[in-house]
């Protein structure tokens, strides 16, 4: 599986050239910063660095163009901790637990979690990226419709995992948000839902639609609120809390490597990706924690399984990029851009010719992890200040910041109007008790879902028979229903236990 | 409790959001028959939209509580002027995010953090004002220099 010829390659390359490595730290501090900057993705950051690339070599421009990638997967986890706005797509699991975190007074340990699970995740999928290439590539080239729309499906098995106290509200608002997501334009090409708009021919702009239903609708309800962390000796910025962060993190490595290995396969999936990664890693994790019923009130485990997952579909999308010369998002076709730009041709051919290129990248990689520990600590002690700003000037700020985010996707006044429309719908969901988070995850795959189902149909004819000719969506299927299963019988027994331990225990008394 | 005791309350906020939900369902699922009657169409949405009309109902009976005086209320307890807060601070936002491209960003941005900031609770008109003039350049001129898109503006 591992060409050593080309291990070698790989690091003459990289020690012969020191250019490829001085780009590193200011790729990591770029995208940092602009990960953490609602409204900019991993995309734009990375756009707006492609032109000066042109003017570098080859492979210093992949590693300064994958520093980016790397700064901002984890920057974005910045703001959803801190102000529970998902940067990114990929960051909306993490606002679960880390928000709440914050707001109890431990943001710096959760800003550490975050880092270290952020670290770990990518090494780690880079790690099995060298070991598993090659076998990656060739799964990926076989997943069909109906492949995509059974992952589709697993993402939206969270939908139960959010429903809170009642499950009726749970799953109308998760139901409501994949209507809401199936507006515009269907595959098919019939239009619904627009009103006549044009700009909803797209479909509901999903950055703004998320940052209004899960932070502006949030800020609207703080108004009466003085500070983010109420207590005032829990608001302290404490670099040795970030590091017991980091080490919380560390002794959880199970759900780290669950979460890497679900973030490199669903990233690995062309247009899946890390937006659904970060949440089926943490649905698994919840289900199968012994405190999952604790999750969404600041369980530290609910951030490191969804950094884990979000950073190390990273590693997948590479793969796909790498091998296929197909790009899973929009971060890994400015990256095809970029080779586009040197005259390179990526996927098979580049991989069969260029082993040594893609090894030299891949450890360019393991360094942007390590580094991005250091640059990161110093970027979120930074970043905790957020929680000693007055909540009058927090408020404000925040919500023009995120106009401004959500205008900067298109440069169109859709984003600003999506954002407001839906922080008015996020606040009365949040005052009647209905979980947003359900909405947005509903929102994201409502297209992906209706698209994948239309294909399968067409493929199929409507023959459910099909089905038994798609092995690997039966695998998938049996994957999910098992881990149903399992998390059904340990639930009801858990139940059992409590029962019995509750039949025990002495009557309160009157 | 017996069955009848306690006072009704009817959750009037909630019974609005359920209706606005089930009407903006109802609106699409309708919408979505007049494009087309084809199962390329409604494979999805005509499905989700019964099923979520289905959920509507059943949690329609949830906005009417019986309360027993000391009982855990679900009812949300902000007083009227919370209330009136939350919604002056949206009928700002409102207005900002509707008029951005018509008054400018410049404008707009700084006359938001005047009426936000006072709406928040900051009372000293001074702090206020320079806070505002300050922020609003630093964003206009910041946020300026990394996006492609030029940002309408009035007075910068």
């Amino acid at each position: 599986m591992i060409d050593f010829n080309s291990v070698g390659g790989a690091f003459s390359l990289l020690t012969s050239d020191w250019s490829a490595w001085i780009y590193l730290i200011p790729g990591l501090i770029i995208g940092l910063f602009f990960g953490a900057m609602p409204g900019i993705s991993i995309t734009m950051a990375m756009a707006i660095f492609l032109p000066m690339t042109l003017y570098m070599d080859f492979l210093p421009a992949i590693i300064f163009l994958t520093s980016i990638y790397t700064g901002a997967g984890f920057g974005g986890s910045v703001p959803a901790v801190l102000m529970n706005i998902p940067g990114t797509s990929s960051a909306v699991a993490t606002t679960f637990d880390g928000y709440p975190m914050a707001r109890s007074g431990q943001h710096n340990k959760a800003l550490g979690i975050a880092l270290a699970s952020s670290v770990i995740g990518t090494l780690s999928s880079y790690i099995l990226l060298f070991v598993l290439i090659a076998p990656i590539s060739r799964v990926v080239l076989k997943m069909g419709p109906l492949e995509l729309f059974f992952v589709a499906a697993w993402g939206l098995m969270l939908l139960g995992s959010l429903a809170g106290r009642s499950l009726a509200r749970g799953l109308l608002a998760g139901v409501f948000g994949v209507l809401l997501g199936t507006v515009g334009m269907n595959t098919a090409g019939f239009i619904r839902g627009t009103m006549g708009v044009p700009w909803l021919l797209d479909g509901i702009p999903t950055i703004p639609a998320m940052m209004g239903l899960l932070a502006a609708s949030q800020l609207l309800g703080l108004i009466n609120t003085t500070y983010l962390v109420e207590d005032e000796a829990s608001r302290k910025i404490s670099f040795r809390q970030i590091v017991s962060g980091l080490r919380q993190a560390i002794s959880y490595p199970a759900i780290i490597l669950r979460g890497a290995v679900i973030g490199i396969l669903v990233g690995a999936i062309p247009g899946v990706g890390s937006s659904i990664s970060n949440l089926l890693s943490y649905s698994e994790t919840k289900r199968n924690a012994p405190d999952g019923d604790t999750f969404g009130q600041g369980n530290p485990k609910g951030v490191i399984a969804a950094e884990a997952a979000n950073s190390s579909s990273e590693g997948g999308a590479m793969a796909t990029m790498l091998a296929l010369g197909i790009p899973g998002g929009g971060a890994t076709a400015i990256l095809l851009a970029a080779f586009a730009m040197h005259n390179i041709v990526g996927g098979p051919s580049f991989i069969g010719h260029n082993k040594d290129i893609v090894y030299a990248i891949i450890f360019s990689n393991f360094a942007q992890a390590v580094l991005l520990l250091m640059v990161g600590l110093g970027f979120v002690y930074i970043a905790g200040y957020v929680v000693r700003v007055p909540l009058r000037y927090l408020i404000p700020t925040i919500l023009v910041v995120s106009t401004f985010g959500s205008y900067a996707i298109d440069g169109t006044s859709s984003g600003p109007i999506t954002l407001f429309v839906f922080s008015l719908l996020g606040w009365a969901m949040v005052r009647y008790g209905y979980p947003v988070a359900a909405t947005v995850v509903g929102l994201l795959l409502g297209g992906l879902l209706e698209s994948n189902l239309l294909r399968t149909y067409q493929v199929s004819g409507g023959d459910p028979a099909y089905a038994l000719e798609r092995p690997g969506a039966l695998l998938i299927l049996a994957i999910m229903v098992v881990s149903v299963t399992i998390t059904a019988v340990s639930k009801a027994r858990r139940r059992a236990g409590d029962a019995a331990v509750g039949q025990q225990k002495p009557a309160p008394k009157a | 409790m017996q069955p009848g005791q306690g006072r009704l309350v009817v959750m009037w906020g909630h019974l609005a959001l359920l209706a606005v939900i089930a009407g903006v369902v109802v609106a699409y699922w309708m919408d979505a028959r007049a494009t087309s009657l084809k199962v390329n169409n409604l494979l999805l949405v005509q499905p989700a939209s019964v099923l979520a009309l289905m959920l509507v109902a059943l949690v329609v009976p949830q906005c009417f509580k019986r309360t027993v005086p000391g009982a855990d209320e679900e009812v949300p307890a902000e007083s009227l002027s919370d209330l009136g807060k939350v919604a002056a601070l949206a009928a700002c936002f409102g207005a900002f995010t509707t008029t951005l491209e018509i008054v400018g960003f410049d404008v707009a941005t700084f006359l938001f953090m005047i009426a936000a900031l006072f709406i928040c609770g900051e009372r000293r008109w001074w702090l206020n004002l320079s806070f505002s003039a300050a922020f609003t350049m630093l964003l206009i001129y910041g946020y300026g220099a990394l996006i492609p898109f030029p940002f309408p503006l009035t007075v910068l």
